[in-house]
């Protein structure tokens, strides 16, 4: 690489099944203006290290598989291009708030299993499906359409100051995609989720920080939809205590 | 079905958050700034006239849902704060302190404006 211009990555390494240590290796790679840092990372996986892992796919932001933190942000490193750290090093580390299991690869499941347990799909109570397509206004598809923009990158989840320490806290996107069918009027599975947004910290271990939407690159605002999910448990509670003979 | 209770806290929170939005920035600027240090406070701003206001039955359920919703909104927002200091642990014995003086306080808020 004798005279083109290089760029640092200081990368976390950590694997389990060899030395067990993490550590931060560096890696000298070609810079060029319009790479990003996951053209950097695929440089290294294909010409200097190929033991390096980390997950990625569509390489433009939809499929939410290649968030890491950027000296220290949650990024999606197909959005964070190299000239806006050149000629500094960049570090780069899987996301925070979750297990890691390899170098760049953070562990899913309990994400998946706080997603999965708030039903994120449409639920009929009427199950024939139809002969054609439920119909919808523009203004009911503006209802909810904001929050279905989520990919579920987990950039909220590496955001959020509570997550950590709150084990039964949905979290952002969960929540967010929660409030998304529940705003949708096809859906009739409100009192179905709200047995999981009920739960003792659920959505309240939420205090509106607001980094879940700083971070988000889909401009979704789960912190908006934690606070709608409050009120709308909130509404829930009073009815409940104050209607204790209606219906849920 | 899993109902927490944290709704009932974060109700009187959130109203008091409105409250306090609503209303103490109003009075602050009304009684600590415009009357005293504008000619609008001139006309007889004496304490007979301020206590005529204050007893008006309007005036002072006005005043006492600010202050006991504020109280509250107060305690949930400290009670919070110190949980993310650390203390989750004693979230409960938190609540207790927190919410029983904002309790202490509204009583105190009752006491005060019945008896003017």
């Amino acid at each position: 690489m004798a005279g083109e211009a290089t760029i640092t990555l200081e990368v976390f390494r950590y694997r389990p099944d060899d030395d067990g240590e993490a550590t931060i290796q560096d890696y000298r790679v070609p810079y060029h203006e319009h790479w990003v840092v996951l053209d950097a990372l695929n440089w290294i996986k294909d010409h200097a290290d190929g033991t390096l892992s980390f997950r990625w796919s569509c390489r433009m932001g939809v499929c939410g598989s290649c968030g890491m933190m950027v000296n220290g942000e949650a990024k999606l490193t197909c959005a964070v291009f190299l000239k806006d750290y050149y000629p500094s090093a960049i570090r780069v580390e899987p996301l925070i708030n979750f297990p890691v299991e390899r170098d760049l690869v953070i562990s899913m499941d309990d994400f998946l299993a706080k997603l999965q347990a708030v039903k994120p799909w449409l639920i009929r109570d009427d199950e024939e499906p139809p002969g054609a397509e439920y119909l919808q206004t523009p203004s009911q598809l503006a209802q909810y359409q904001q929050f279905s923009m989520c990919i579920n990158c987990m950039l909220c989840y590496a955001a959020c100051p509570e997550i950590d320490g709150i084990p039964d806290f949905l979290g952002p996107a969960a929540i967010a995609l929660a409030h998304r069918y529940n705003l949708d009027s096809r859906d009739q599975g409100q009192s179905e989720r709200q047995e999981v947004l009920g739960g003792e910290e659920a959505v309240w271990g939420c205090t509106f920080v607001g980094e879940c939407t700083a971070v988000c690159p889909k401009n979704v605002d789960p912190a908006g939809a934690i606070q709608q999910a409050k009120v709308a448990s909130t509404k829930d509670w009073y009815r409940h205590v104050l209607l204790p003979w209606g219906k849920r | 079905m899993n109902r927490s209770n944290e709704a009932f806290w974060w109700s009187l929170f959130s109203a008091g958050g409105v409250m306090a939005a609503l209303f103490m920035p109003v009075f602050i600027v009304l009684t600590g700034l415009v009357l005293p240090f504008t000619t609008a406070g001139d006309a007889d701003l004496d304490y007979d006239r301020v206590h005529q206001v204050v007893t008006w039955w309007p005036v002072r359920i006005v005043l006492f849902v600010v202050v006991f919703l504020s109280l509250f909104h107060c305690a949930h927002r400290i009670r919070h704060i110190l949980m993310d200091l650390g203390l989750r642990a004693v979230s409960t014995v938190l609540a207790a302190l927190c919410y029983s003086g904002a309790a202490a306080g509204t009583v105190a808020a009752l006491f005060v404006l019945g008896t003017l």
